[in-house]
């Protein structure tokens, strides 16, 4: 009985929440930091990672990767996470089937890490669909990553577009993701 | 001996307009019309016995030699896409690119089913050699045939596999007296035909001779890009046929058909870095040989024994023009061998009971392919047609299909037709269809040296994989046993149904129409393994996974005047859609997220669009004139294609969004015959 109750508070706060998200523009909340941005990645599966930090917005220089500057690695259509395998930190993410707005809550649990180079928190593949006639990597809609960062804040990110950058010859250098998020820095789950 | 009839042609054509938009090709069309069969036409392909085209129960088209010639066409593509509801469709693994042409070929889209699942007859007999699906109608030499048999809805309770969407059946000349013909067809881009064919007709036996040369320089759409858009070619058909009375109750037909066809290829690679010119050829090489002995055992009973060989081999080779080295080779060989035996009781067209059995016996060996694979099947089939008041027939049928690599395959099918006044007759019938497992699907073994990535059949999955992880691409802590268990892929089955009329209200038109559903179960489709190479590349195999239908109608006006005009014009109306996909949308599971303001929204059911490159609009239209006694024909036709998806660009892999589709086009032929 107490957990019906329990849930039944949960969801109405969760409503509550949705309600008050709205008005979110009229009164921004300064602990939510939204941003849009893009990065240049490898197109290799051999060449360095490209580090990314989402409390600076900024890539993370190759020498810092040993680190807990950065909280996700990507090159290629691999992405890496700050944690065991590869990281000193604690980074661990979800993929959810969720729209990026509808995403109000980072869940609790269920978060994977990179425990091995072969188990990777982000599987490669799992996240676009690749179209053979145009030889386009399209982020699948309606999916949002929700991240812990290396140093446990809570961010839900959306990869919007990859793209290939202008190139010359037979293969493409590197890809640009552009991708928006949005970064909890008072550390609660709530955005 | 009969006079010998020399018979020169020149085909002149007068104008040929092409309107064009995103996706389409500036190659000039030969042309073609056709018109509504009429009622007393003779075909076989529909019930495997000779029937008149009105009193059988599905529909049926029939396209006439008199009008394959009027035409000028000498490319058997057009002629078909110039038919209502047959869509020239582009392989679906390899649409354009930048403006070439598919690498793969395009092929006939029949109520909105890819070319992969109707099924090619030449004389009653499968071509084989068809690349991931698609065969090259190109093969087929269009100055020898009789007629072209459409049988629209599942064949496969007489023909087996792949006749899912239906039937094309090509027949070809039987020799009626002795004539010798000659013809010189020219065309833009340096395109020359000759044919040659002779009739030699006795008392007791007949022979024919058919030579074919047909060549082409190819043509260029974009002069910046190194090669042409389309490569030249030669290719020379030949048949020989004989058809000999050996008894009063026995007649013995064979004949043999050689194709042979060398396509010169000269395209940029990248080695390296470094840009390299290569050339070389693709030899393709078809033949058959068709041995026929009919057997009148008494007045009612018929036997039929026939011997079918095939053989298709597709070798293509390039190499660096600086140093001759060799850059890159395929091959393709495949080999059909197919004796079989039909029974035929009774006297009336319409009563017959027809049962029959065969074995086929085939091989295939690709350089995609790990090893020669060699396959034994047996089938057997029966069908019985009832005449009830001379006015309703029935006819129901089913074959029995056992194949080396899949369960035994049972296909029903009834179909009735109702005789209302002599101008109305209304068809109705439901069929069971499946297409096997292609061998792409089953033993492809093959992994991408440029980015990496591994496609494996069904069939290979265990041995591929062992193999990766023997030369160490899979990472030793992946545990890959669960999947060292062969796949057995299971044929992909349907289930159509067709309802149609005929309808002639005056003597000088006739209106055909004809309603279909297509349900298909068990569609093939590629999917990754749950883990990667060591290079993080993925590894994909197939599997059954998708459940689609497609539904429509069309309908056929045909109108003749006099003996001279006939006008005529077809539509089509298609709705073609994934049923998984219908569900993700009824549990807004999809989303689509525009390219442009990147906002997210599900997907609603209006706004799917369906399977890609299915036209839900198609139409075409035709005036043709002919003058006997000045042995002149023209015709001016007109074929329509409706918008139709062409590419996902919101990241759902669905068609959803009004900037997926290709636009719709127009065809416009004009064409000029006089006989000299």
């Amino acid at each position: 009985m107490k957990k019906t109750i329990l849930a039944s508070v949960v969801i109405c706060y969760a409503m509550f929440l949705s309600l008050s998200s709205c008005k979110k523009d009229e009164v921004p909340q300064v602990t939510i930091i939204e941003k849009t941005d893009s990065i240049k990645v490898n197109f290799s599966a051999t060449t360095p990672y490209t580090f990314f930090s989402f409390k600076n917005d900024a890539i993370v220089a190759n020498t810092d990767s040993a680190t807990t500057k950065w909280d996700f690695g990507l090159r290629f259509t691999t992405f890496i996470l700050n944690s065991h395998a590869y990281g000193p930190g604690n980074a661990a993410a979800i993929l959810q089937n969720t729209i990026y707005s509808s995403v109000t809550t980072a869940p609790d649990a269920g978060y994977a890490y990179d425990t091995s180079s072969a188990q990777k928190a982000i599987k490669d593949g799992s996240w676009y669909n690749y179209n053979p006639t145009t030889r386009t990597f399209s982020p699948k809609a309606g999916q949002t990553f929700i991240f812990k960062t290396a140093d446990n804040f809570y961010v839900k990110m959306e990869l919007l577009a990859v793209d290939y950058e202008t190139f010359t010859g037979p293969v493409p250098q590197r890809l640009i993701y552009r991708f928006r998020y949005t970064y909890q820095s008072n550390g609660s789950k709530i955005f | 001996m009969k006079a010998i009839k020399n018979n020169y042609q020149t085909l002149i054509i007068l104008f040929v307009t092409t309107f064009f938009t995103n996706f389409c090709f500036a190659q000039v069309k030969d042309t073609g019309f056709n018109k509504l069969s009429t009622i007393d036409e003779v075909v076989v392909t529909a019930t495997r016995t000779q029937k008149s085209i009105g009193s059988i129960p599905v529909p049926v088209q029939v396209i006439g030699k008199k009008f394959i010639q009027q035409t000028g066409s000498q490319k058997l593509i057009d002629i078909l896409q110039q038919q209502t509801g047959l869509v020239l469709a582009d392989n679906p693994l390899g649409q354009a690119l930048q403006g070439y042409p598919n690498p793969l070929g395009s092929g006939i889209q029949l109520q909105g089913l890819d070319p992969a699942y109707t099924l090619i007859l030449m004389d009653g007999e499968p071509l084989t050699g068809r690349n991931a699906g698609i065969l090259n109608l190109g093969r087929i030499a269009v100055g020898n045939i009789k007629q072209i048999e459409i049988v629209k809805g599942p064949a496969t309770s007489l023909y087996g596999s792949d006749a899912l969407a239906g039937v094309i059946n090509i027949i070809t000349e039987k020799p009626k007296h002795t004539l010798a013909d000659v013809q010189l067809h020219q065309s833009i881009n340096n395109t020359w035909g000759v044919t040659a064919n002779t009739f030699i007709k006795n008392k007791k036996s007949a022979f024919q001779l058919f030579a074919n040369r047909y060549s082409s320089s190819g043509y260029d759409l974009d002069k910046t890009i190194y090669g042409k858009t389309a490569d030249p070619y030669v290719n020379y058909s030949f048949a020989a046929k004989a058809f000999l009375d050996i008894s009063n109750h026995s007649q013995l037909q064979t004949s043999l058909r050689i194709f042979s066809q060398k396509q010169f290829n000269n395209y940029l690679v990248y080695v390296g870095a470094q840009p390299a010119a290569v050339d070389g050829s693709s030899n393709e090489t078809d033949w058959s040989v068709n041995n026929q002995l009919q057997t009148a055992v008494s007045k009612k009973i018929k036997l039929i024994s026939r011997f079918y060989v095939t053989g298709y081999k597709n070798n293509a080779g390039v190499f660096l023009q600086s140093n001759h080295q060799l850059f890159d080779k395929s091959f393709l060989h495949q080999f059909l061998l197919k004796p079989e035996v039909q029974l035929e009781i009774g006297e009336n067209a319409n009563q017959k009971f027809i049962a029959g059995a065969g074995y086929n016996y085939e091989t295939i060996n690709a350089n995609r392919y790990a090893s020669q694979h060699n396959f034994n099947a047996f089938y057997f089939f029966a069908q019985k047609e009832w005449l009830f008041n001379n006015r309703l027939n029935v006819t129901a049928g089913t074959r029995i299909d056992k194949h080396t690599l899949y369960n035994l395959q049972f296909s029903p099918k009834l179909a009735m037709a109702y005789k209302f006044y002599n101008n109305l007759t209304v068809n109705a019938s439901i069929g069971t269809g499946f297409k096997a497992p292609d061998f792409r699907q089953q033993f492809l073994s093959f992994s991408n040296s440029l980015i990496g990535y591994t496609l494996l059949g069904a069939n290979e999955r265990s041995n591929g994989l062992q193999q990766l992880k023997q030369q160490g691409q899979i990472d030793n802590s992946i545990d890959i046993t669960p999947y060292l268990i062969n796949h057995t892929l299971l044929p992909e089955k349907s289930i159509g149904i067709n309802v149609g009329a005929k309808f002639s209200p005056y003597k000088k038109v006739q209106i055909a129409t004809n309603l279909f559903v297509n349900h298909i179960n068990n569609l093939i489709d590629r999917y990754n393994l749950p883990f990667t190479k060591i290079n993080n590349q993925a590894i994909y195999s197939y599997a059954n996974f998708n459940k689609i239908f497609t539904r429509g109608f069309d309908v056929n006006v045909n109108y003749q005047p006099n003996k001279q005009i006939v006008i005529s014009s077809g539509y089509q109306y298609l709705e073609a859609k994934d049923k998984d996909v219908l569900q993700k949308i009824q549990k807004q599971e999809l989303v689509k997220r525009d390219p442009v303001t990147f906002v997210s929204n599900y997907v609603s059911n209006k706004e799917y669009g369906g399977l890609f490159n299915r036209s839900k609009h198609s139409a075409n239209m035709q005036l043709a004139y002919s003058n006997k006694k000045n042995s002149f024909s023209s015709s001016l036709r007109a074929v329509y294609r409706g918008r139709f998806g062409y590419t996902d660009i919101n990241g759902n892999a669905i068609l959803d969004d009004n900037r997926e589709y290709a636009n719709g086009y127009v065809l416009l032929n004009a064409s000029v015959t006089k006989n000299i």
